[in-house]
């Protein structure tokens, strides 16, 4: 089966491997539930990582990502349900395809950076020459060949993050987990680690990243997934998940009488919010079912001058904030 | 496998290479062997130069050397001329200002009708050491007992010396027809027995601290990425063992250089003096050379009398089976915490047996043979230090040694497997630490 419409906003070379690849799900999880003893940590989640993407798994702490993401690294097992890594059920030859990055992270402190990657490349199945030729080719690549014989204690956390997040590449894994890889990084390491993440996917890893960062979701995800209280609320490609939430809201910007404005949306359409500047006036507006932008556009002419009217697409930061509240007030 | 391996590479390489451990493995024998020495020296060694008064009213020691005009011992023997301890005599009290204003260091007063008494007072000034002591207490006695066989019309002291009689016990085990030295090979058991508590404790507690280091050190998810938590653990525990196994053997080597060090310096004389003052303590008692050589011939009997192939082969099961017993508990303990202060409370119930069984060990020696130590030969938790003692002293027969074993390898065996549930569950846990309810129900939890 080929599987190319998740790429169709990514840039036209791809189109090329499209032909060429037959490209299937990295991960298919299906009703995974995991419970501990005093509480539910995943309920019937089910997710879909189509390979040679980034997927966003986001969620509010304590949701239950952690969980899902030490069941597929083998870590624990789930109560329930199954899951296909590769087409594949997850078996032990998978644990050296995955690279995995945990949250909570760290290096053995008294050993030196450099026998300390090349031992945990070994626990990953490389040999020690492999490990050390294509540890320095890294460690160039991200300017850090002077640490090599340097005790991890004297590193500084972003620097110490830095040799993780090469020991967790190092074996070339088809699948990355990585929890929170930019937290502890300036920003010009998160844009270098960013860049790299992005690398790794075109030359052919799948990615699953989980984050509180918003907008690197929207920069780098290709999918995403939004999990909370133990089930998934929320899940498709970034741009579906914009279009579903908020959908045909707009922004308008005008000049006039806000007083006459609102009047005129009467009914059919919802003021969410309003912003003026001096005599600049900006509103976002949701347009009820069965009218559309020319309605909108028909109903304030008259009323004020219009200088912008745009589909108002929301970030991902808001579409979090707005579900996880949503299922709150259900709940 | 091939995993496990690189783990006890590292766990072995990381501490062997540690300056603490090259530190106390070079150092440690020379340290035991600096407090024998120390000890030795303490007891037999004295640099005080003594100079002793003794005042003998009655005058049954001593006589007036009209030649010399001082007075002299009876019995020149008793008192010979030693360098550093002379004897002088005076028939009054000379007051005490001779020992604290004068160069005297004691003064020996023979109290009245010394005969039947047998009383002498020692006064001093600076407390004698218990070599000096036990020297005048020797030379006093050889005095008095010739005294008074000279004052006794009927018997001469060569027929003295010929009719006492020193009695030596010659111990025999009827089974075997030979002395067995039941007590002596306690005491080499026990010893065995010490060294295997040492290295329980020490190491045992390696390993726990060893995993809350890769806790609190937050790489344990790293690496169980790659590995089962299993393997990890037992990797851990079993490159620790390695490092007590190198640091024993370098210190049996060590210590025998160290031994024959100190042999060669004895007989070079540099410790001649303290060793000659030991063999005078003796020089009182006859048959000196027979005694000795009896004395060496036992020992060496002893030493033959062990089976050194068993005791050593058992020394080295009950050895790796104690730890691995032990280390696993200390590794459910080190899993469940996050730092070495909440330990404390865990680890109660591994140290009284371990403690328990050492103190047993201890008193099996004195009765091998007892319920006591019979019984707790068997139980696994001190069978590797209580069954030592058994063992070299051979009263334990190869079934009970067999039984005994199994027992410690199949709870081995239960102890790893609960110890590897709790260690599965408590290294991807942090915050508060749990209780014994919450550790019995991580035993039951799902992989």
């Amino acid at each position: 089966m080929v599987r190319c419409s998740y790429l169709s906003s990514a840039p036209f070379f791809f189109d090329y491997f499209c032909l060429r690849l037959e490209l299937m799900n990295a991960i298919e999880a299906k009703s995974i539930s995991k419970s501990y003893a005093d509480h539910i940590a995943l309920s019937d989640v089910s997710i879909t990582v189509p390979e040679q993407s980034v997927f966003g798994l986001l969620g509010p702490n304590g949701a239950g990502k952690t969980s899902l993401i030490r069941i597929i690294n083998q870590i624990t097992g789930p109560d329930s349900g199954e899951i296909k890594l590769f087409g594949e059920p997850l078996n032990k030859e998978h644990v050296g395809m995955i690279g995995y990055l945990p949250e909570e992270r760290g290096l053995y402190k008294k050993m030196k950076v450099g026998e300390q990657s090349i031992y945990l490349a070994q626990l990953k199945g490389m040999s020690k020459q492999e490990a050390k030729r294509k540890l320095k080719v890294w460690f160039e690549r991200l300017e850090i060949g002077d640490w090599w014989n340097k005790k991890v204690e004297e590193l500084s956390k972003g620097m110490a993050q830095k040799v993780q997040f090469v020991t967790t590449v190092l074996h070339e894994p088809k699948l990355l987990i990585l929890d929170e890889p930019f937290s502890g990084f300036d920003p010009i390491n998160t844009a270098l680690i960013r860049q790299e993440i992005m690398r790794l996917r075109d030359e052919g890893s799948t990615i699953i990243l989980s984050t509180h960062n918003m907008a690197s979701v929207e920069e780098i995800c290709d999918n995403i997934a939004l999990i909370n209280q133990s089930k998934v609320i929320l899940e498709g490609s970034v741009s579906e998940v914009q279009n579903r939430y908020h959908a045909n809201e707009y922004l308008l910007r005008f000049e006039g009488n806000m007083v006459g404005f609102t009047n005129a949306l009467w009914t059919n359409f919802e003021l969410i919010t309003k912003k003026s500047e001096k005599d600049q006036h900006e509103a976002i507006i949701k347009i009820r079912e069965g009218k559309n932008l020319n309605d909108l556009l028909l109903a304030v002419a008259p009323e004020v001058q219009l200088i912008e009217a745009r589909p108002h697409t929301p970030s991902m930061n808001d579409i979090f904030i707005t579900a996880v509240n949503l299922e709150k007030e259900k709940s | 496998m091939n995993k496990v391996i690189l783990i006890i590479k590292r766990e072995y390489l990381s501490r062997v290479k540690k300056r603490s451990f090259i530190v106390m493995t070079l150092l440690g024998p020379i340290l035991f062997a600096g407090l024998m020495i120390a000890a030795v020296f303490v007891t037999q060694a004295d640099s005080v130069k003594h100079k002793i008064m003794v005042v003998d009213d009655d005058g049954v020691l001593t006589r007036y050397d009209e030649q010399r005009g001082v007075y002299v011992p009876t019995c020149l023997d008793c008192f010979p001329d030693r360098e550093d301890f002379n004897y002088y005599f005076s028939p009054y009290y000379p007051g005490d200002s001779i020992v604290t204003e004068g160069d005297y260091t004691m003064i020996v007063e023979v109290l009245n009708d010394v005969f039947n008494m047998r009383k002498v007072q020692l006064l001093y000034e600076s407390v004698p050491s218990i070599t000096a002591t036990s020297r005048i207490e020797s030379d006093l006695e050889n005095a008095v007992e010739r005294a008074k066989i000279m004052s006794e019309e009927s018997i001469d002291y060569q027929t003295y010396k010929r009719m006492k009689v020193d009695l030596m016990i010659n111990k025999v085990n009827i089974e075997k027809g030979e002395n067995s030295y039941e007590q002596e090979r306690a005491g080499i058991g026990s010893a065995f027995s010490i060294i295997i508590f040492f290295f329980i404790f020490l190491f045992g507690a390696y390993v726990m601290r060893g995993i809350i280091e890769e806790k609190t050190s937050r790489i344990v998810e790293v690496i169980i990425s790659s590995v089962r938590p299993f393997q990890l653990m037992m990797g851990k525990i079993i490159g620790i063992g390695f490092v007590a196994i190198t640091q024993f053997l370098i210190w049996v080597a060590f210590s025998g250089v160290i031994w024959l060090i100190i042999g060669g310096l004895f007989e070079s004389g540099m410790l001649q003096d303290s060793m000659a003052m030991g063999q005078e303590m003796d020089a009182g008692q006859a048959n000196l050379d027979f005694e000795t050589y009896i004395q060496q011939q036992e020992g060496f009997n002893l030493l033959l009398a062990i089976n050194w192939g068993v005791m050593l082969t058992m020394f080295v099961v009950y050895f790796i089976g104690g730890y691995l017993l032990y280390s696993a508990l200390f590794a459910a303990v080190g899993a469940a915490v996050d730092n070495e202060t909440d330990t404390q409370q865990l680890m109660t119930p591994i140290m009284l047996p371990l403690f328990f069984s050492y103190a047993l060990a201890i008193m099996s020696a004195s009765n091998p043979e007892g319920f006591a130590a019979t019984f707790f030969s068997f139980v696994p938790f001190s069978s590797p230090m209580v069954m030592m003692v058994r063992i070299a002293t051979d009263t334990v027969a190869w079934w009970e040694v067999a039984l005994s074993v199994g027992i410690l390898v199949a709870t081995c065996w239960l102890m790893i497997t609960i110890a590897a549930r709790i260690y599965r569950v408590g290294i991807l846990m942090y915050g508060k630490r749990p209780t014994y309810k919450e550790l019995w129900k991580w035993l039951f939890y799902k992989a």
